[in-house]
């Protein structure tokens, strides 16, 4: 009786027995140490994988792809797109995790797996916090599908950070050009994604060893920044393509401070205050030293932010384009001063009025951000200890102000302005940018470091590329590319398709645009300056 | 070993009957005991809700296919009318598969078997047997409750490529309802013939960790069973 009982018996205890035994599968391992450079979840999780026939039929479903589509042609490549997350450190030294893009060229053409090239490159200013510039999935993400298709869907691997403070980093701040922290974050997250990148599941393609480093607008300042220390470092950079950078930030700032009010002002200089505050200690005692009383507080926290800046316009925490007091200040004793407190186009300003005087006149309203006495202390340090590089004050050879200023933002800015340090780049190097930009000033930035490396422009290392300029030289197709996007879109702003805007108001929206527009034309020409080395 | 066998038995018994006696006296038939073994043929009819979580696009959903494995069982007879019987597979490898977009960027998704695992389903019915002891045929009738756990859970190649990376799979036991009926056979002496049709409410909350991105939803498996078993009683 019990013969047939015993296996029976035996099977089904086994069976219940190991309801209780059994695992699952692996998952990534976490790394224990949050040492700096360290890939904090290996192998990285990868977001999306798209073949080239799936990336293209995905950028050309929307009007902003297909335009996209144009400039960089169609995808060669396959992508598969992975989210780094690895440590690093913040604008004082915090151990921060941050995040970022891997991604790797994929599928059987030649130029798409084997040994690539890597393209690091750093985004412009983003305001909004949830910024994962490795989803691909979300349609909002238009730089990190610009880089996609520019890069990585022709063959290069593609590694970019979100930055510390922004989407999982736990830094309550975004160290804004902190020279040192963003060229140390991009190096962190090279040296992380070159630990995860055999490890993914595209490992048939690996690092060549070519290194070019770039970025546009903040990111045009980091991938500077980052060259130079990767340089510094002894690494070998094969070449390097800011653009649109905020590169000569003294000369930057003067400007702004002495009436030439940007686009985008009031966005910027919440988070260049915070980065330095947090980086020196010294910007001020309390906000409102720095801001009026509308707006002083919660400024601090306020950039970057999960709610949409145009919210935080609408909802009256920043002033859409009144960086400064409408109502000038008189310094008593000095007229020059004065003078270039006023507001532009207004007639004590001393600089002649130009077709950009209106734009800069918007920069003063009120309610106001910054306030007058701020304003004075850094304008006074301005004019005192000049600048060689601002136009009002050109001196040869655009250096840097003899000594190091004394008003506090104005030295955070001398620290972080690229012709600081004595270097120069040991790389070819393209300059890119466009001469209308309205937001990051394409003479003061970009000119100005053409002059402080006047040697290196004409011995040829380094190339400057004006999209704006008349076509010319090797680069002529970039530029007549953009200027006749320009047409068109001026042309469709006024067409009813495209609202049926008068021409004023569609010249208008040109120039708003102005700064983003270049973005995927300079990266054109970092692709075809980058393919020749 | 036919202690160690028995006892491991009684000891799964009462912890699945929560209490139920074991090995209790004998009641007024002379063979209370029954052992079945046949084979169990699963059939799906799942409903899960869309897979939520980051990265996950919209419509994503999972199917299970169906299964056969080895049906086991040990029935107790409580009376004339009334038997209880403690039912199991033998743990099949069950496959998850894909349902919805064709492909997830463009990795293959609808159809493709993304993870599999093994469950053991113990279920305890109760059951009534309607004409009388000595027909050849007798119909019978139970309810019950069924508990479900699953282990050995693995992502696949093809999960781990939909999901982002090496996927670690964890899905939450279940207890519900089981119903059941089905026809005995007398074949001879103590040989007995079955045949029964069961359904249970089976779900299970499932989570998908990749790398430290979570994605989660609720499975109701929806399984019924066909079951042709032959048992001995003793």
């Amino acid at each position: 009786m019990f013969k047939l009982l015993r296996p029976l018996s035996a099977a089904l205890g086994a069976a219940l027995l190991c309801s209780c035994a059994g695992s699952s599968s692996p998952t990534a391992t976490v790394a224990a140490s949050t040492a700096h450079g360290t890939l904090a979840v290996n192998p990285p999780f990868r977001i999306a994988s798209l073949n080239a026939a799936t990336f293209q039929a995905q950028l050309a479903a929307s009007g902003s792809g297909t335009q996209l589509l144009q400039i960089t042609g169609k995808p060669s490549c396959g992508v598969d797109f992975y989210y780094i997350k690895f440590w690093t450190l913040g604008g004082a030294g915090e151990t921060t995790e941050s995040s970022g893009a891997l991604m790797v060229p994929t599928g059987a053409a030649p130029a798409c797996s084997g040994p690539r090239p890597i393209v690091l490159y750093a985004h412009g200013t983003n305001p909004l916090k949830t910024l994962n510039i490795a989803d691909i999935t979300n349609t909002t993400n238009t730089e990190g599908a610009l880089i996609a298709a520019m890069f990585a869907a022709q063959g290069y691997i593609v590694v970019a950070p979100n930055y510390a403070g922004y989407d999982i980093s736990t830094l309550g701040y975004h160290p804004f050009l902190n020279a040192q922290q963003q060229s140390g974050e991009m190096i962190d997250i090279l040296t992380a994604a070159r630990t995860a990148l055999p490890n993914t599941m595209s490992a048939a393609t690996s690092d060549s060893g070519k290194l070019f480093v770039t970025g546009y607008s903040e990111g045009g300042h980091v991938a500077m920044a980052t060259q130079r220390a990767l340089e510094a470092s002894g690494a070998v950079v094969t070449g390097a393509a800011p653009m649109s950078g905020p590169y000569a930030l003294v000369t930057f700032g003067d400007t702004i401070f002495l009436g030439s009010v940007d686009i985008g002002s009031t966005e910027f200089s919440p988070l260049l205050t915070t980065s330095y505050q947090k980086a020196y200690e010294n910007i001020y005692t309390t906000p409102s030293d720095v801001y009026s009383a509308t707006y002083a507080n919660g400024i601090e926290t306020l950039l970057p932010s999960a709610t949409p800046i145009d919210t935080i316009f609408s909802t009256g925490l920043l002033p859409e384009t009144a960086e400064f007091d409408i109502t000038t200040p008189v310094v008593a004793g000095s007229p020059t001063l004065t003078a270039f407190l006023s507001v532009p186009g207004t007639a004590n300003y001393p600089v002649p009025p130009s077709a950009q005087t209106p734009l800069f006149a918007a920069g003063f309203g009120s309610p106001y951000l910054i306030n007058n006495s701020f304003r004075v202390a850094y304008a006074a340090d301005a004019l005192m200890n000049q600048d060689g590089g601002n136009s009002y004050f050109a001196q040869p050879g655009a250096p840097l102000p003899a000594t190091e200023p004394v008003q506090t933002l104005r030295q955070a800015f001398y620290k972080n302005d690229l012709r600081n340090g004595a270097w120069e780049p040991k790389s070819p190097t393209l300059l890119c940018g466009g001469d209308g930009d309205p937001t990051v000033f394409f003479s003061v930035n970009t000119g100005t470091m053409q002059i402080f490396w006047a040697p290196l422009v004409q011995a040829g290392l380094i190339q400057v590329l004006d999209v704006g300029a008349t076509p010319s030289g090797p680069f002529e197709a970039v530029q007549a590319g953009f200027q006749e996007s320009q047409a068109a879109q001026l042309a469709l702003y006024e067409s009813t398709a495209g609202g049926g805007l008068s021409p004023e108001a569609a010249a208008e929206l040109i120039v708003e645009n102005y700064h983003t527009s270049v973005a995927p034309f300079c990266t054109a020409a970092a692709r075809a300056f980058f393919s020749e080395l | 070993m036919t202690t160690f066998s028995v006892r491991i038995l009684c000891a799964a018994i009462a912890t699945v009957s929560a209490g139920l006696y074991c090995a209790a006296p004998a009641l007024a038939d002379d063979s209370p005991n029954s052992a079945r073994i046949g084979l169990y043929s699963v059939f799906y009819h799942v409903s899960a809700g869309d897979l939520s979580g980051p990265f996950v696009p919209p419509g994503a959903n999972l199917d299970a296919n169906n299964v056969e494995t080895v049906y086991l069982a040990y029935v107790r007879t409580l009376s004339s009318r009334f038997d209880v019987e403690l039912a199991a597979g033998y743990p099949p490898l069950q496959k998850t598969v894909g349902k919805g977009p064709a492909t997830l960027g463009s990795v293959p998704y609808d159809g493709q078997v993304i993870a599999t695992a093994r469950w053991l389903a113990p279920t305890l019915l109760l059951e009534y047997k309607f004409l009388s002891e000595n027909s050849r045929w007798r119909p019978y009738i139970g309810v019950g409750v069924n508990y479900t756990a699953f282990y050995d859970r693995d992502s696949t190649a093809q999960g781990n490529a939909v999901s982002g990376g090496p996927t670690k799979l964890s899905l939450t036991s279940s207890v519900g309802p089981a119903g059941t009926a089905g026809v005995s056979y007398n074949i001879a002496g103590h040989w007995h013939a079955y045949a029964s049709y069961s359904i249970s409410k089976v779900s299970t909350d499932l989570t998908a960790d990749t790398g430290g991105i979570i994605r989660t939803t609720h499975i109701n498996f929806g399984p019924q069973a066909l079951v042709v078993s032959v048992g001995y009683s003793f």
